[in-house]
Order: structure tokens, then C-alpha cells, then sequence
């Protein structure tokens, strides 16, 4: 019946010092869909896209990638169990051109090569496929925002992951820059690709969306269908305070 | 349409023929420098086999250091620890075990690699200025245990590998002998070079010296990668301690650890460019040639001189000569001025 969700997480939580960054979250996400993670800024967003992908030990709880307990195991076990990721600050590898950036994915990704020239061939139709064919020559720095943020997402797909976690893609960018990006996860769950999404852009969630997980210092504060969870009053008064909350109420 | 789509294919595969002559020239050039260091032997006096074979030295070292420390990003300011323990090693295996002298040279790589391997796995958890003041406490404190390892090392006194006699394991090698081992060395260390830079494992290196968390993220087990670089460092600097060692037949702790050999090693490859295969070739070359250039025509000025010739290329040539160059070629800008500017903080 109901086949393995791709992530599942039990009870994960992470304590900086006295800080409890994140707290008892539990879901999962079925294969094929795409999750929007929403909440302030400082709910935790972050570390726990860290504490999936392993670069952050979870305190307590459990991370199950495919029904396999991958809870504490470092990055690079879960980048090659399929489970890529990008960064909320981009992380270009400076001195590399953008073609040899998407190869080392190539290079060491689950399926990986060891031959440098199919493994640059095959970046280029990576960049082709984010939209970035005819940039592989150029070192990274000369890269617009735009392309920066794309440079990640080319180099997390490198991975061919089957789990695909994007912290902020679309962070800083024009709405006209928006759509590609829109457009693309789009594509990538049609192929298949479990996706979860952490982002501030509230058009791209409800865009791309099939739940959303709102987090709030640290927890679940609800979950579900996009647009009720963002009517819900308090994810509203989680973002913008509780008198705006109050006063809504009093105007209706 | 389909035009469109095929363009970006077409320069793609021009470019993997280009760089199939970018990939072959290096190594043809090497081998004419090969074969031009071994033409040149016959035509120097003995004095001179002995500088230049100090050249081939520097280079293998300079090599060495730069995997760790070019390509990794790891600035080990320690690394004359393995020259130290490779030296001591073969020392102490000619004199007290009776070992060939090509038995101990090997024997001397893997004991510094596996040195390597458990001063790495600890140390290379450090980053940046930790990592470089902790290494060179190790390579401190090494000096300090050979020194009072008397019955082993001989301490402070020294310790005399036999060369004559019938305690001889391995003949003398003499003035020629050296300049080969030392060239052979030097031949190596830049294979190594080239190959890592070229292969999988350079991108490895380069990534996790830009970014080891995003290296990590691409499925870059890091930490393997850096204790397998700083072991292969640790071993060709071993190789050369342990030829050192021989060469020198008495040999001292405040020499085999002087951390003037680690300094000369970081360099000779900033200058030259780190994490390039050429630059600390250049680095090493240029140095050593200039340094005894200088030695030899100003000879109460010469360490000032020298100096001040670093000082300037390290400020205008922030970067390392080769690195400085590909960017010039790339970007037409050659000023000098301008490459200051660009890497200010």
C-alpha cells in the first residue's frame, strides 16, 4: 500500500548551548511531491535543511532518508544516498569555472564518473537544463545574483538526487527571475524528483506547493495545504505579531 | 531552433580538443626539462652538481607542500616534521639496523606518511591559522622527542650514517649520485602534481580548499580526502628528508627540524602560485637560484637582498607569479597596480 515517504523525520530537534533551534518536528514527505517550508526568520528553517543533510548532529529525534536511518551520518553519506541540497549563501568554488563547478557533483555523486571529460560534458547539459548554457567558461565571480543562485541549483542537480532540499533559491531575486525558477522545480518534480523548499517568497511557495510546514522558534506550527495554512491565523500572527492578528479581527 | 541547441555543443567539444594539447603539452614540457637536467649534469663542476641537486631538493618539497597547502588549502607550517622524521628515520635504520640505504628511503615515506596520517586525522579537524600554529608545534615538539631519544638518535650530538667500512650498507652516492636521487625526486613530486591536479581527486581538493561544506554537500567525504593529502605530502617530504639524511651523513635535530625548511617551502610556492603545478616548480627554481646567486656576488648582503625581493613579489604578486599570469591572459590586465588592488581585504 502506502509506499516509504522519501524523508521522514521523528521528533528531530537540534539545542545550540540554551538555544533550542529546532524542536520535535516530525512529517514526511511522500515521493514526488514538493514541500514549502515557511516561517520567520530565526524558526529554524535552516538548521533543519543542516540537520537533514548532515551538516549539523541532530540532539535528539531521527532522520529516515527512504526508510533508512541516516540520523548523524555526514554530508557526503547523504549526498550520495541522493539527497542534494543548496546553500542560502551561495558557495561557488572560486578559481573554477562554472562547467568545472557542476562537474565535481559529477565527479562524486552516487552515480559518478571518473573520467573528467564525461563528467564535463555532462555539466554542460546540467547548465543547459538550469538555463545557464553558455555561461561553463566563466569563473563564478562574474556571475549575476541571478546565475549565482542558479550556479547552486546546477550543482546540487549534478547529484541526480532523488531528494532535492533548495534554502532560499529564489532569495533576492526579480519577480522576472522568479518564474524560470518557478518553472524549473516545476519541471523537476514532472521528472520525478521528491523537492522541499524553504523559502521567504510567498508567490513562489503557494506557486510550486503541494503542502506546506510552517515553523516557528523552532517547531511545527502547522502543516497542510498551502492555502489554508497560509489563512491560518496563527501563522499570520507568527509573521506579522498578534496585534495585527487582533486588529484584523476587529475590523471583520 | 536546432541550431541554437547545437551551438553550445559544438564549442563544448572544441574546447575538450583544446584541451586535449592543454593536457598533453605540460607533459612534453617536462620531459625536455627532464632531459635538459640531465644534460646539464655533465657539464658542471662538482661545486655546482651540489647547488643544483639543492634546487631538485627544494622542488620535490616545494611540490609536496603545495598539495596540502596549495590545492587543499591546509597551510601546514609544520611540514618539515616528515623531512625531520624521513631524515631520522633512515639514519637510524642504516646505523642501527643495517638497512640498504634504498630500503630505509622507502621505509622513510611511509613512516612519514603514517605520521601524517595520525598528527591529520586530529590536526586537520583545524582550520586556517589553528591548523598552521598546531602543525608547527608538532614539528616543534618532534624535535624536541629526537633530541632527547639519545640512545636511539644520538640527541643534540647527531647522529652518523655509516658510509664506509663494513658497517656501509649502501654505498656512498657521491656528488652525481645525489644530483640523480634529487632530480628523481623532483620528477616525481611534479607527476604527483600534475596528476592531482588533473584528476577527480584535484577537484576534490580544490573544492573542500574553497568550500568544505558545499565540497561535502557534492558528496566529498573530506575528511578521507585531506588525512590522504597531507599523508602523500608527508611522504615525498619523507623521501627527501631520508636522501637528505644520507647526503649529509651527520646529521642534527636543529637542521632536520629547522623550521627555516618549512618557511622556504611556503615560499617558494606562494610565489611561484599555489595550486598550480608549474608555480612551485618556478618558486623552488627561482629561489634557490636567486639565493645563491646572490650568495655568491653580494656576499654580506645577500639574506637583506633576498628579502626585500620576496617582500615585493609577495606584494605585488599577491596571488604567486603563474597565478597572476593565467589571470592576466585571461583578462588583458597586466598592471601590477590593478592585482594589488584586487586582492586588498
Amino acid at each position: 500500500m502506502s509506499a516509504v515517504p522519501v524523508l521522514e523525520t521523528r521528533g528531530l530537534g537540534r539545542r545550540f548551548g540554551g538555544l533550542q533551534a529546532v524542536s520535535d518536528v516530525s512529517f514526511s514527505v511522500p515521493a514526488g511531491q514538493v514541500l514549502g517550508v515557511i516561517g520567520p526568520n530565526g524558526a529554524g528553517k535552516s538548521t533543519f535543511i543542516n540537520l537533514v543533510t548532515g551538516h549539523t548532529k541532530p540532539s535528539e529525534g531521527r532522520v529516515l532518508i527512504d526508510g533508512k536511518d541516516l540520523t548523524g551520518a555526514r554530508p557526503w553519506v547523504i549526498a550520495q544516498a541522493g539527497v542534494a541540497r543548496t546553500f542560502q549563501i551561495v558557495k561557488p568554488f572560486r578559481g573554477m569555472s562554472v562547467r568545472e563547478n557542476v562537474a565535481v557533483g559529477i565527479l562524486y555523486g552516487s552515480n559518478g564518473t571518473n573520467v573528467m571529460s564525461k563528467a564535463l560534458k555532462a555539466a554542460e547539459e546540467v547548465l543547459e537544463e538550469v538555463g545557464m548554457a553558455g555561461l561553463g567558461d566563466r569563473p563564478p565571480g562574474e556571475l549575476s545574483v541571478a546565475d549565482a543562485r542558479r550556479l547552486e541549483f546546477a550543482k546540487a542537480l549534478a547529484l541526480r538526487p532523488r531528494l532535492l532540499l533548495l534554502d532560499e533559491v529564489m532569495a533576492g531575486l526579480r519577480h522576472t527571475e522568479i518564474e524560470p525558477s518557478l518553472e524549473l522545480i516545476r519541471k523537476l518534480k514532472a521528472r520525478g524528483i521528491t523537492i522541499i523548499v524553504v523559502e521567504h517568497v510567498m508567490k513562489a511557495i503557494l506557486a510550486v506547493s503541494d503542502q506546506v510546514l510552517v515553523l516557528h522558534q523552532g517547531k511545527v506550527l502547522t502543516s497542510g495545504d498551502p492555502r489554508d495554512v497560509l489563512s491560518d491565523p496563527r501563522v499570520i500572527e507568527a509573521y506579522l505579531g498578534h496585534r495585527y492578528v487582533k486588529r484584523r479581527e476587529g475590523e471583520s | 531552433m536546432s541550431t541554437l541547441t547545437k551551438m553550445p555543443q559544438q564549442g563544448l567539444i572544441s574546447t575538450l580538443r583544446g584541451d586535449r594539447a592543454k593536457r598533453l603539452g605540460p607533459w612534453a614540457l617536462g620531459l625536455v626539462a627532464l632531459l635538459a637536467a640531465l644534460g646539464l649534469q655533465g657539464q658542471l663542476y662538482s661545486g655546482q652538481e651540489r647547488t643544483v641537486a639543492t634546487i631538485f631538493m627544494f622542488v620535490a618539497l616545494a611540490q609536496a607542500w603545495n598539495l596540502i597547502g596549495g590545492f587543499a588549502g591546509y597551510a601546514s607550517f609544520g611540514q618539515v616534521v616528515f623531512f625531520g622524521v624521513g631524515g631520522y628515520f633512515t639514519a637510524v635504520a642504516m646505523s642501527h639496523w643495517h638497512f640498504s640505504f634504498w630500503m630505509s628511503l622507502l621505509l622513510s615515506g611511509f613512516v612519514a606518511a603514517l605520521f601524517a596520517v595520525i598528527i591529520g586525522i586530529p590536526l586537520l579537524r583545524l582550520k586556517g591559522h589553528y591548523f598552521a600554529i598546531a602543525t608547527l608545534g608538532v614539528a616543534e615538539g618532534m624535535r624536541e622527542v629526537v633530541t632527547n631519544l639519545t640512545d636511539l638518535t644520538g640527541g643534540g650530538a647527531g647522529i652518523t650514517v655509516p658510509t664506509v667500512g663494513n658497517n656501509a650498507t649502501t654505498a656512498y652516492l657521491g656528488n652525481d649520485g645525489f644530483y640523480l636521487l634529487f632530480l628523481g625526486l623532483a620528477v616525481l613530486s611534479v607527476i604527483v602534481g600534475g596528476l592531482v591536479a588533473r584528476n577527480k581527486f584535484g577537484y576534490a581538493l580544490r573544492a573542500i580548499n574553497q568550500d568544505e561544506d558545499a565540497a561535502a554537500a557534492l558528496g566529498i567525504n573530506t575528511t578521507r580526502m585531506k588525512v590522504l593529502t597531507f599523508a602523500l605530502s608527508g611522504f615525498i617530504t619523507g623521501l627527501v628528508g631520508a636522501s637528505y639524511a644520507f647526503q649529509q651523513v651527520t646529521i642534527f635535530p636543529e637542521r632536520l627540524f629547522d623550521v627555516d625548511i618549512t618557511v622556504l617551502m611556503i615560499i617558494m610556492v606562494v610565489i611561484g602560485g599555489s595550486g598550480t603545478v608549474l608555480g612551485p616548480l618556478l618558486g623552488a627554481v627561482a629561489l634557490q637560484f636567486l639565493s645563491e646567486f646572490l650568495r655568491q656576488n653580494f656576499t654580506n648582503l645577500h639574506t637583506f637582498i633576498l628579502g626585500a625581493i620576496i617582500i615585493v613579489a609577495v606584494v605585488l604578486l599577491p596571488q604567486g607569479a603563474v597565478n597572476y599570469m593565467r589571470e592576466a591572459r585571461r583578462t588583458k590586465e597586466f598592471s601590477l597596480l590593478a592585482n594589488v588592488r584586487k586582492y586588498r581585504l
